[in-house]
């Protein structure tokens, strides 16, 4: 036994013999909430089905409360909640109805459907078709559905997919509340960064179906910040160069700044004595950060480790 | 388990023009024969006078397999494309429930729909001919068997469609099949009596009823057990 919540092994689906994902070891910590990010086609919905048990993976295994999923299958899925892509429903039912038709499958109490539609903020529309719904608020059902097990684990596909930047907003408090208040693990797939910057504890990166990043938030943030480069604007820049290269630094000069890769601060500290030992004014030093969104374009558009 | 899943389905059929269909089934072949004996009154009075009861059951008998066949896909067709209209599989597949319960519990709602026509035809029939004043020695067991047996014999077929119905996205190729399988079987009368799809007919008539009967019995749950194993195995996306 260990502490993950969701712990896959080699998990691999093949598709007309291409891999959709490969050799996918996710390991996700209880009351965390884990980001799954990936561009458009990257594999998240593929694997997301494949931890629902929807789809049989080609390879690997995939382990949820430390149980083997394909053994213990409906005994897991009594404790998740789940939204796959753009959300089911019936459309010629009432929200009411389209939850009463799960809530007697899954033996919920009556009353648990009034409390999730208070929830997502569906209560005034309960008794219409679903089908005059927008969007948004089939969006909305969607995840009251996943809500209506008291899930333990609850597994969002791109939950805020339709929604206006109010509802992205309220939907992402709402999931950020989710391990604070009720103990819930979630796992938040995504192909935006920002969007879910701001609410996982933990981030995956998945890419042509291979998991290029996974770690915490902080180590994602302290890459970015480790991919900067100074810039120098000095007097002379050319000799200036010619210094800092018998220093060992890797330097590149443009435009007559000199830019050099993020270096700790004490070789910084030193660069810049050997520059004014020398008779260099220095008129400038400027950290430029790379920003999460450029890191991680970085890391989906060139693959393999940054 | 199965029990859940079968009142799910049942709030999920609502308003989807099942009821509808399975009531329109008998009543239209009730009404049929209304219009026969109607416009032929005297002579098929003079032709089976004192047999009345009997005519109607004959007369009857030839549309029964037909109706049958076509309600069968229609109602496995639509009640599978509740489900797939929405594409609801991913949502209904990722609850605690075993697949086969679902699949059994959906075959389940077919044979209960179907089994409320045959009840409706057994009335329709009975009023009927009573309105035609074909006498009070009713012959109710006759009646029960043209209602009843014929549908046994056919649950094969229902849950060959059901199974394909569920399977398919496109309802166009269940919908096809289950047609022309109610076409050949009005010509198919002329082979062997063991080909299935005469299996209702001589469910009814014929010396070796039990036979038909008992066959559709069998194969029906062997094809419903084959269906259940698929569909547990299946990808859904
Ligand atoms: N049923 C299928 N048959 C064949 N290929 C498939 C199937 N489902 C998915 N794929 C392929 O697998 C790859 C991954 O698809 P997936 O839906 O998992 O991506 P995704 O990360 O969810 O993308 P998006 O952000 O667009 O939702 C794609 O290249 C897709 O074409
Ligand atoms: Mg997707």
């Amino acid at each position: 036994m260990n502490n993950w919540v969701i712990e896959t092994k080699g998990l691999s689906k093949l598709y007309r013999g291409r891999y959709a994902v490969s050799n996918l070891n996710l390991k996700i910590k209880k009351g965390d909430i884990y980001g799954f990010l990936g561009p458009n086609g990257a594999g998240k919905t593929t694997t997301i089905r494949m931890l629902l048990g929807l789809i049989k993976p080609s390879k690997g295994s995939v382990h949820i409360f430390g149980q083997p999923l394909e053994k213990e299958r409906l005994s897991i899925l009594r404790k998740v909640g789940s939204l796959v892509e753009y959300p089911s429903y019936y459309g010629h039912l009432s929200a009411i109805d389209n939850l009463e038709a799960i809530r007697r499958i899954i033996d919920a109490p009556s009353a648990k459907i009034d409390e999730v539609l208070n929830i997502v903020g569906l209560s005034k529309d309960a008794r219409r078709p679903v089908k005059g719904f927008s969007l948004g608020m089939k969006q909305r059902l969607g995840i009251a559905s996943a809500l209506l097990g008291n899930p333990e684990l609850l597994i969002l596909d791109e939950p805020t997919n339709g929604l206006d930047p109010s509802g992205i907003q309220e939907i992402r408090e709402l999931i950020k509340q989710m391990p604070k208040q009720h103990g819930i693990t979630v796992l938040l797939s995504s192909h935006l960064l920002s969007e879910i910057e701001l609410t996982a504890g933990t981030v995956g990166i998945i890419r042509h179906g291979e998991l290029v990043f996974q770690d915490t938030i902080e180590r994602l943030h302290r890459q970015a910040h480790e991919q900067g480069t100074l810039s120098l604007v000095v007097s002379e820049p050319e000799q200036a160069v010619a210094v800092l290269q018998e220093q060992g630094l890797g330097v590149s000069l443009m435009n007559n700044v000199i830019l050099l890769k993020h270096i700790p601060d004490a070789a910084i500290a030193q660069a810049v004595k050997r520059l004014v030992e020398r008779n260099h004014a220095v008129y400038r030093i400027e950290e430029k950060r790379q920003s999460l969104e450029q890191l991680f374009l970085q890391i989906v558009g060139e693959g393999g480790r940054p | 388990m199965m029990l859940k899943a079968f009142s799910s389905d049942l709030l999920k059929i609502r308003g989807k023009g099942l009821w509808f269909l399975i009531a329109l089934g008998p009543i239209g072949l009730v009404a049929m024969q209304a219009l026969n004996f109607g416009l032929r009154y005297d002579y098929l009075s003079q032709r089976h006078a004192g047999r009345m009861w009997e005519a109607l059951l004959g007369n009857m008998l030839m549309f029964v397999p037909i109706a049958l066949y076509l309600g069968v896909t229609l109602v496995s067709s639509l009640l599978a494309n509740v489900e797939h209209s929405t594409n609801a599989w991913k949502q209904l597949l990722a609850l605690p429930i075993s697949r086969g319960a679902v699949f059994c519990a959906k075959f389940a709602l077919c044979v209960l729909l179907l089994a409320v026509s045959c009840c409706l035809l057994a009335i329709g029939t009975v009023v009927l001919g009573l309105s035609l004043k074909f006498g009070m020695d009713i012959p109710f067991m006759a009646i029960l068997k043209l209602s009843f047996l014929p549908f046994i014999a056919a649950l094969p077929a229902l849950a060959l469609l059901l199974w394909l119905s569920l399977t398919v996205k496109n309802q166009a190729l269940p919908v096809t099949f289950g047609i022309m399988s109610a076409i050949v079987s009005v010509y198919s009368v002329n082979l062997s009596e063991w080909f299935p799809l005469n299996w209702p007919l001589f469910g009814y008539t014929g010396p070796r009823q039990e036979l038909f009967v008992g066959a559709g019995f069998l194969c029906g749950a062997v094809i419903l057990l084959f269906g259940a194993v698929h569909f547990n195995k299946k990808d859904v996306n």
